[in-house]
């Protein structure tokens, strides 16, 4: 079983270069894509099966034992960000070769994909934190390559925003990385979880308090996230649903990692999460509503729902924390869902501007009904997911009496349903008035290719899949709060099975 | 019961999966939900009234608490013989009123049964979140009613209107229901009534309660969607807006009255509010000239009434508000139709353009009065039976404070309410026709059968239930004990005697008949105090101006936060991200290190801190890359001097690498860069740098001195010792690339290639697409202002 651990990052690679070899031939290209993506979801789900009926798995890389070598790990936390990720790689990369357009266009997409998705993994396996660091790279430089494919100028603009704040983000991990080495000689986190709390607790909340900005840069939290808007609406319909759904939640699954597993309970930035989290709650919300364009709104709005999986960590209970990791379940495919069929609308009625597009409830009322799922359950609306993870949150939070929060979860919620309602009201409802519309929407061009539709649908049903398995994953959710909660267990099996 | 809600929900998904397929059947095949359900619940009946509730459970979400737990109880069925009775009417009503295909029609039709669904759920629920799932659904379909016309601005913004003050409530709702249900331990309600919670944050949680419960129920000062919900097509209006939706909040706070009227501040607010909305519901009633708004003021007003008979957690006079909902239930739901009849056959709804109506139209007209008659509370119809309850109940029962000004807010809200009845009557038969208007009603044709059909039913249950209410008694009486379960609640009578109530009723009925013969002057007055109350906002204008607070204040927030500009972005995340930990730091800065080691290190630091001005300063391109160089080679000149010679190695072919590379590029691109206005001043940028680089240097000064409390070796000590013996290498840097961390170094390899891969992709020439022409780098910056949005259009 130990042997599937590194899987889902050499699989892809290999599956890369493969396609690198192949470049003048899509189709074996996507063959390899396809599967590579098939076989990861396959262990992942093998691995997921695993470690919640028995126990959690390490392996060290190359069996050099801690500290010699790097460790990978897979626990609860890992395995479902390992499945929910692997499959939406999967429905996204089904998704781009129905659209035609970059991955058909250039060589260079099926590759750069595969090395996106081992990054992915990479980052949920590691145990080691310099590893995190180039896993990280490998992720953001396959997402440096994938934004500005199109090689548009306002790709490469907003690709340079983009890289230019990522490459800071990188410096300061970096940075990070030398600083707690040098005061822990370690860089494997099982044993920083042992050294830290002797450090001088001063130390300690600093380490901590860095983590979080590094890794918030890539979160998108407030005041870190200005990044985030600008650049992700400039990519593909594809390549914007990987980036919305994954690459923020790599960002805040590795705060949630750091956070509960590394440091002592009193170097926990609670309130400075709370206070991190409203923020961004509030701020991402406001921008979603100052946005004419689908894309840009749903950007905004990522930063917003960041805001609610860090307030359910920020609370270090064992309901705040099942409520986070619940949430960031449910939002990597809800929201992947809504920027596939984000494309869809954009495919079929020649825009995205809210302003300038109508009435799909009538010309497309196929991708009206694959809107309505996810954006109810994005709004919080019962009974869908989005509303079990903000009833989980909340009720947390006034079981911690952090009225604050709470009364500023609850005003976001308003909020975003007000999104939602403008988002339905205008693009689904009413009349196109422009032209050009009308006529782009009566064109035989603008039909949706079957296979966006097939797989948006499939996110989409798995979204609502969601809500049906609501109770089962909630459970899961709570034990891997349970785990995360006692990283002693964790910190054993990295360091007792395999100690020198 | 989860049958009826899954028969609910396939029926509703299959009519609007269906479509254009079915036209006007649709309604046919919607009313099939209904009947069953009412089908069932007479099956059910005997027993639930014998005070035996049925129940079902399914567990969806334990430890959550969320469980759908399903009761049956006399109350809840009352509601249901409500939510399905009228359902089932207003499907067949439907059938007329739709007389002609049109878009949107199997939509309309599917989501009211999927409505219906949601509201069975809110009565069925025994579970406080349960309840809050279909409330919201509730909320939900009502927004994609009142829309159905989406061509229309005013549907699309009416049902916006609907959905954020509704919304709105639901949220305050859950947090009260979640603090209710954290303090008892439960979400079921008939554990909480057995063991009702204390405390202050159940005092706060009741409030919210309530304020979810008012936004439901149209409640002052948040009643304004409900008159704007008119625009959605009469139906509807008379199905979600009238009979059942609003009465979802009514329905709740009846059901925690028993439990939580004595608790904070709970009576007082039930009181204030419910007067309120009855007054002010009915005096706007009163002004209206759409006969399809009057009646919706008059919902507003009837809810308030309701509030005031079962939120006050007094059985007797509970029981009244019980047969109001259903006498309400009978009389809106009828007047609702014949509005929609008019509608429908005249082309308009304004009282200033009816002239009455020929012979052909005498039972529309019957079912008109007799409806009007019953909401005005008189004999012998259904209304006066409830008003004549409600009225006793307050003289006999109403011991508590407030009581008494609560009975004289009613009984002068009823006065109003005689008076818009009779504005409708009149309205029907012409008595404000205006002259000058065109005149349609005269001529219109008589409905057919299937359209007044259901408006007739409910108008001889209004006489039925008048005349012989003790057909009732069974239910009303047990619903009445299944809300409070020591009530010994008393039979309904048409005529109780010459007692108080009835004085009451009759000076209710003889103010009314004052104020319609005085109509003209009472209008005046009116119009004079509209005037003087003017500077007060309404609720309508409230709502307008949160919404255009939002807006101004996203628009702000998100001018201000995302102002486009890299340089301030950086500048922020930079001082951020170093600032913040360093004031953890500097709390353990330990003691200064030894400035200077060795003599070299001051000539190495002193090259590489002047290289690194200098490439700051320079515009010319390639004496910036070399003086980058320089930085780096003093670097290595560091790495030297500290005894590092295989890093210094490493370090200065890299540089050298990366120089040579440099500067073949910087050939292809002018010598310098033009001079941009930085967004950021000088000083500002000066400062911004030193902070940050004091800020790490007080994170490296910290850490290093924290290295002497952890005794555990580093890994480096380990992997040097390691190295021969295990790597079997001398070189300690190659083991740990390629052996020790060689999982590091092959994500690094990764990256190096897909750097290359993009690299390649961008820059190659003779891109696929012709229109597409690699853009430079200072063009890229100089697009600032260009909209970053793809346009397929373009």
């Amino acid at each position: 079983m130990n042997a599937l651990i590194p899987l889902p990052i050499i699989v892809p690679l290999l599956g890369a270069s493969l396609c690198v070899i192949a470049a003048r031939a899509r189709w074996i290209q996507r063959i390899v894509s396809l599967s590579a993506l098939t076989c990861n979801m396959i262990v992942a789900i093998t691995l997921f099966v695993r470690v919640d009926d028995r126990d959690m798995v390490v392996m060290q890389a190359g069996g050099w034992p801690v500290p010699l070598g790097i460790t990978l790990a897979v626990d609860r936390l890992s395995a479902v960000m390992l499945v929910v990720s692997s499959l939406m790689l999967l429905a996204v990369m089904v998704y781009a070769i129905g659209q035609k357009a970059e991955e058909s266009r250039y060589a260079a997409f099926n590759p750069v994909y595969l090395v996106l998705a081992a990054g992915v993994s990479a980052s949920f396996i590691t145990g080691d934190l310099f590893n995190l660091f180039v896993a990280f790279e490998m992720m953001l430089v396959a997402s440096y390559v994938l934004l500005t494919l199109g090689g548009r100028p306002d790709q490469v603009r907003a690709g340079m925003s983009y890289v230019v704040i990522s490459l800071i983000a990188s410096t300061f991990f970096v940075t990070a990385l030398a600083v707690i080495y040098a005061a822990t000689g370690t860089v494997n986190m099982a044993q920083l979880a042992e050294r830290m709390p002797e450090l001088p607790p001063g130390v300690a909340t600093g380490f901590s308090l860095l983590l979080i900005l590094v890794f918030g840069i890539k979160a998108g939290l407030f005041p870190l996230f200005f990044w985030l808007p600008d650049s992700y609406p400039t990519a593909s319909g594809a390549i914007t649903a990987v980036f919305a759904g994954l690459l923020t939640k790599v960002g805040v699954y590795a705060i949630i990692r750091t956070q509960t597993l590394m440091f002592p309970p009193d170097a926990r930035q609670g309130t400075l999460l709370l206070v991190l989290a409203g923020l961004t709650m509030i701020v991402g919300v406001l921008g979603a509503l100052a946005q004419d364009d689908l894309r840009r709104m749903l950007s905004f709005h990522i930063v917003s729902h960041i805001g609610y999986m860090i307030f359910g960590l920020a609370l270090f209970t064992l309901a705040g924390v099942a409520g986070a990791v619940f949430y960031v379940v449910h939002h990597i495919i809800v929201k992947t869902a809504l920027f596939l069929v984000a494309g869809l609308v954009e495919r079929r009625s020649g825009s995205d501007r809210l302003s300038r597009v109508g009435g799909l409830v009538r010309s497309a009322p196929v991708i009206a009904v694959l809107f309505a799922l996810p954006a109810l359950s994005i709004a919080g609306l019962p009974p869908f997911s989005g509303f079990v993870g903000k009833f989980a949150l909340v009720s947390a939070g006034i079981d911690s009496q952090d009225w604050l929060i709470v009364g500023v979860s609850l005003l976001v919620s308003l909020l975003t349903v007000y999104v939602m309602v403008r988002i339905w009201s205008n693009v689904f409802w009413g009349e196109p008035e422009d032209p050009a519309i009308v006529a782009w929407i009566a064109s035989e061009e603008s039909r949706v290719p079957r296979l966006m539709t097939a797989s948006a649908s499939v996110v989409v049903a798995l979204s609502v899949a969601l809500m049906v398995f609501a109770g089962p994953l909630y459970n899961y959710a709570e034990r891997t709060a349970a785990d995360l909660l006692a990283p002693q267990r964790y910190i054993e099996s990295v360091l007792g099975s395999d100690a020198p | 019961m989860f049958f009826l809600l899954l028969l609910h929900l396939v029926i509703g998904i299959a009519i609007v999966a269906a479509g254009k397929m079915l036209g006007r059947r649709a309604f046919l095949v919607a009313a099939i939900a209904p009947l069953v359900t009412l089908l069932w619940a007479a099956a059910k009946a005997p027993g639930v009234l014998d005070g035996d509730p049925v129940t079902e459970s399914f567990a969806w979400i334990p430890q959550l608490g969320i469980d759908i737990d399903m009761r049956l109880d006399a109350f809840a069925l009352l509601m249901v013989a409500v939510i399905s009775g009228i359902g089932l009417l207003i499907c067949i009503y439907s059938m007329g009123y739709f007389s002609h295909d049109k878009p949107g029609l199997a939509r309309l039709a599917g989501v009211l049964v999927l409505f219906a669904g949601a509201m069975l759920g809110v009565v069925l629920s025994d579970q406080l979140i349960a309840l809050f799932i279909f409330w919201e659904l509730t909320s939900v379909t009502s927004y994609l009613l009142i829309g159905n016309d989406d061509t229309n601005p005013r549907a699309r913004a009416a049902s916006m209107q609907a959905i954020f003050i509704t919304g709105a409530g639901g949220l305050v709702l859950l947090a009260g229901l979640i603090i209710i249900g954290q303090a008892g331990g439960t979400y079921r309600m008939s554990e909480l009534l057995a063991d009702p919670p204390t405390g202050g944050a159940v005092n706060a949680g009741i409030v919210l309660v309530l304020i979810g419960a008012f936004t439901k129920s149209a409640q002052a000062p948040f009643s304004s969607w409900l008159p704007a919900a008119m625009v959605a097509p009469t139906p509807v209006s008379a199905y979600l807006h009238s009979a059942t939706m609003v009465k979802a909040g009514v329905y709740l706070v009846a059901r925690l009255a028993p439990m939580f009227a004595m608790t904070g501040s709970w009576r007082l607010v039930v009181m204030v509010i419910g007067a309120s909305t009855m007054s002010i519901g009915g005096l706007r009633a009163l002004r209206q000239t759409d006969l399809k708004l009057l009646l919706a003021y008059g919902t507003v007003s009837q809810l308030g009434f309701m509030m005031l008979l079962l939120g006050v957690g007094e059985y007797h006079i509970a029981e009244a508000g019980l047969v109001l909902i259903l006498a309400h239930a009978a009389f809106k739901a009828a007047l609702f139709m014949v509005v929609g009849i008019i509608d429908h056959e005249t082309g308009t709804r304004d009282i200033t353009e009816l002239h009455g109506f020929g012979p052909s139209w005498r039972l529309v007209q019957v079912v008109a009065v007799v409806s009007a008659a019953s909401m005005a509370g008189i004999p012998p119809l259904f209304g006066f039976v409830a008003k004549e309850k409600a009225l006793d109940g307050y003289l006999e029962h109403g011991d508590f404070a407030g009581a008494t000004a609560v009975l004289v807010v009613i009984v002068l809200a009823s006065i109003l309410t005689f008076a818009y009845s009779a504005r409708f009557v009149l309205g029907v038969f012409g008595a404000f026709g205006d002259v000058d208007r065109p005149v349609v009603s005269r001529t219109a044709h008589a409905p057919g059968a299937v359209f007044v059909g259901p408006s007739v039913v409910l108008a001889v249950a209004t006489i039925v239930f008048g005349i012989v209410p003790g057909l009732l008694d069974d239910l009303v009486e047990g619903a009445t004990t299944a809300l409070y379960p020591a009530s010994e609640p008393k039979a309904l009578h048409l005529f109780a005697g010459f007692n108080t109530a009835l004085l009451l009723s009759v000076v209710i009925i003889v103010c009314g008949v004052l104020l319609t013969v005085l109509r003209t002057r009472v209008t005046g007055v009116q119009r004079r105090a509209s005037e003087v109350i003017r500077p007060i906002p309404s609720g309508e204008q409230g709502y307008l101006g949160v919404l255009r607070g939002i807006s101004a204040v996203a628009n702000r927030v998100t001018a201000t936060v995302q102002n486009g500009s890299l340089p301030i972005y950086i500048a922020i995340i930079i001082l951020t991200v170093t600032l913040v930990p360093a004031a953890a730091f500097a709390t353990e800065i330990g003691p200064l290190p030894q400035w200077v080691e060795e003599p070299a290190h001051v000539v190495l630091v002193a090259v590489m801190v002047a290289a690194a001005l200098g490439a700051s300063i320079v515009r010319h391109r390639i004496a910036a890359a070399l003086m980058l160089g320089a930085v780096g080679y003093a670097m290595a000149g560091l790495y030297v001097a500290r005894g590092a010679p295989d890093l210094a190695l490493t370090q200065f072919s890299i540089e050298t690498l990366s120089t040579v590379l440099f500067v073949l590029v910087l050939r292809f691109l002018p010598r310098s860069w033009r001079h941009r206005a930085p967004s950021i001043a000088a000083p500002m940028r000066i400062a911004v740098a030193a902070a940050v680089g004091v800020g790490i240097f007080i994170f490296a000064l910290s850490a290093g001195n924290a290295r002497s409390s952890v005794d555990e070796p580093s890994m480096s000590e380990v992997m040097v010792e390691q190295s021969l013996p295990k790597g079997k290498g001398h070189n300690v840097v190659n083991v740990i690339l390629v052996d020790f961390r060689g999982w590091d170094t092959m994500g690094e390899i990764t990256v190096l290639l897909v750097a290359a891969i993009g690299a390649v992709s961008l820059a190659r020439p003779g891109r696929r697409r012709s229109d597409d022409h690699a853009p430079v780098f200072e063009e890229i910056l100089d697009a600032g202002d260009e909209p970053a949005l793809p346009e397929p259009l373009r």
